[in-house]
């Protein structure tokens, strides 16, 4: 998968490109609207993030000619300026996500994820198997080892985001978001709480631990290798 | 044009053009007035003395009588020395004529008993006429006075002169008088655009004297007041709002600069490290969410944040959050509770971050073995 990443801020382009190479995606950056407009021209990208203000050029603009040059390429946008009009601008230009500065580059990597997942129309499992730990979507009902384990609804929709995801960090906002429809942050331990309580079920006894924290950023579910 | 010119300026055109108009509407009035009372007094004049010699003559039987009254005539048409008199046969041959030169154009013969005038050697003449029937069947005579009324005509000519002198004395002197009225007038706005004038991010407290303004300049007056208020709780509120950040961030920021300065000061192995990274995480985290968070009550401060007004079933919406916070109640041995519904028009979003904020707190704060209760109702 390939991603540009335009930012004239060189730290965080440069971040932003460890962050993301690390993360298994081959990553260009560039520091400025043209490069960007030239790069995302020349070559075919699967993801642009671009910054709204850059020299020159500004993400508007480069998402303006890129659509009017017939590039359909989802682009995501980072911005320091949270207002409400430079959303809708960037819905109207055709942008597909926006994401306000500062952000988690645990969020800014599931929304990657979520787009480049976009594209591809893949038929939705109504099964789904990591290690021993079995889940049939259709009849609500999960297994391991064999063993019937009772979740409540909230618990079943949080081990199915997890299992979707499989091996992706999924920050406590994006869960929220996803499992109780709460769409801001808050400082409370609610994910935590709702985490060790499916990990009692699903883990506690079990070999190996699927359910994995990773510190500061959020949790995934894995088997290990 | 007429919009760039100022308002003293304008103000004073005005003066003057009604002045000057006024002025005239009553001159004319006054020369027309005039021009009718003289011709009504020449018109009597000729009349009365045409009635007397018609009854002169009246008395003749034929034409050739005529010279037989000429005494009488002379004394009656003769002592006037602007008027001049003619008496016609019906054959046009003047049998008198007082002064005995005196000359009357011919076409004023038949205009009997209607005013006619002319103009002879820049002399206005003006007169009647009139047929004497005589007592003899098929016998007449024909009368025609005139009066000069020439000194009438450089009456009007010199009232005229002097009522357009008097017009552009008028409108120079109502100009003049006008841009003082007008200034004096205008006083009032220019002390208010004085003060107007040093208003600025320090002076924003003071506020234009209202009391000792007249009554058109008030409502302006309070309106200007009015903004100078807003601005100046908007920017109060604003630099308080960057105080308050500065403030709020400087906890923080010292953690994390002291935290990652120790961490630094001597060599540690890759756990500690990593322990210092996560906890400069958790540090820059706090921050980035109260920038969110204050940023959010200043838009909400200053209005820019337009909530949405559409039906939200509260019982819903409770249910929803109560849900969100079970666990977290149930590991603290809190109790949550939910009675009630309703209906209400707000913005969906707004409510339940306000109500998980309440909750959060009051999970926060309720002993193990308490209860949180959620109660919907009308006016409670």
């Amino acid at each position: 998968m390939k991603i540009l990443v335009a930012e004239d801020e060189p730290k965080i382009g440069v971040y932003l490109q460890q962050g993301l190479s690390e993360a298994g995606f081959s990553v260009d950056r560039v520091a400025s609207g043209s490069e960007a407009l030239q790069c995302a021209l020349a070559e075919s990208y699967d993801l642009l993030i671009l910054d709204v203000m850059m020299p020159g050029l500004d993400g508007w603009e480069v998402l303006r000619r890129l659509r009017g040059a017939g590039q359909a390429v989802p682009v995501l946008f980072l911005t320091a300026r949270d207002r409400i009009e430079d959303r809708v601008k960037g819905l109207e230009l055709g942008a597909d996500d926006y994401l306000v500065k500062p952000f988690a580059f645990a969020e800014l990597l599931a929304r990657v994820r979520t787009l480049l997942r976009r594209g591809q129309a893949s038929a939705a499992p109504t099964r789904l198997q990591v290690a021993d730990l079995e889940v049939d979507l259709l009849k609500r009902r999960a297994s391991r080892g064999g063993q019937r384990i009772d979740l409540t609804a909230k618990e079943f929709a949080l081990l199915e985001l997890l299992l979707r995801r499989q091996g992706e960090v999924l920050p406590k906002s994006l869960i929220a978001s996803q499992v109780w429809d709460m769409n801001f942050d808050s400082d409370t331990n609610v994910i935590e709480v709702a985490i060790r309580r499916l990990r009692a079920k699903i883990d506690d006894g079990f070999e190996p631990k699927l359910i994995h924290t990773v510190r500061g950023m959020g949790y995934l579910l894995d088997a290990p290798e | 044009m007429i919009r760039r010119l100022s308002l003293t300026t304008r103000l004073s055109l005005l003066f003057m053009l009604a002045l000057t108009g006024v002025l005239l509407a009553v001159g004319l009035t006054f020369n027309l007035l005039s021009r009718e009372h003289f011709v009504d007094l020449d018109r009597h004049a000729l009349h009365e003395k045409l009635q007397a010699s018609q009854r002169l003559l009246g008395s003749l039987r034929r034409a050739d009588e005529l010279p037989a009254l000429r005494p009488q005539l002379h004394t009656l048409l003769g002592a006037h020395q602007d008027l001049r008199a003619q008496i016609l046969a019906a054959d046009g041959r003047v049998l008198f004529a007082e002064p005995s030169e005196a000359a009357i154009p011919a076409r004023f013969r038949s205009q009997t008993h209607a005013l006619w005038e002319w103009w002879e050697e820049g002399r206005l003449l003006r007169g009647m006429t009139a047929e004497v029937a005589l007592a003899e069947p098929g016998q007449s005579l024909t009368l025609l006075l005139a009066l000069d009324v020439t000194h009438h005509a450089d009456f009007f000519s010199a009232l005229q002169r002097w009522l357009w002198i008097a017009l552009v004395v008028c409108a120079l002197l109502s100009a003049g008088l006008g841009w003082l009225v007008a200034r004096s007038g205008l006083r009032p706005l220019r002390e208010v655009t004085q003060v107007a004038a040093t208003v600025s991010a320090r002076s924003l407290k003071e506020r234009i004297p209202q009391a000792a303004l007249p009554v058109e300049l008030q409502p302006l007056v309070s309106s200007f007041n009015g903004m100078l208020e807003r601005l100046d709780d908007a920017f109060v509120r604003l630099s308080n709002f960057s105080a308050d950040i500065a403030h709020e961030l400087r906890t923080p920021l010292t953690q994390l600069m002291t935290h990652t300065e120790v961490v630094l000061s001597r060599a540690r192995s890759l756990e500690e490290y990593q322990d210092a990274l996560y906890g400069n995480l958790e540090d820059l985290k706090r921050m980035a969410r109260m920038i969110d968070d204050m940023l959010f009550l200043a838009k909400a401060d200053n209005g820019l944040i337009v909530p949405e007004r559409k039906p939200v079933a509260l019982h819903e919406l409770v249910e929803q959050l109560l849900d969100y916070y079970r666990w977290l109640a149930e590991e603290a041995g809190v109790e949550l509770e939910q009675e009630g519904s309703g209906l209400i028009a707000g913005d969906a979003g707004m409510l339940r971050r306000a109500l998980s904020n309440l909750l959060s707190n009051a999970l926060r704060y309720t002993p193990a073995g308490g209860c949180i209760r959620v109660r919907i109702g009308a006016g409670v």
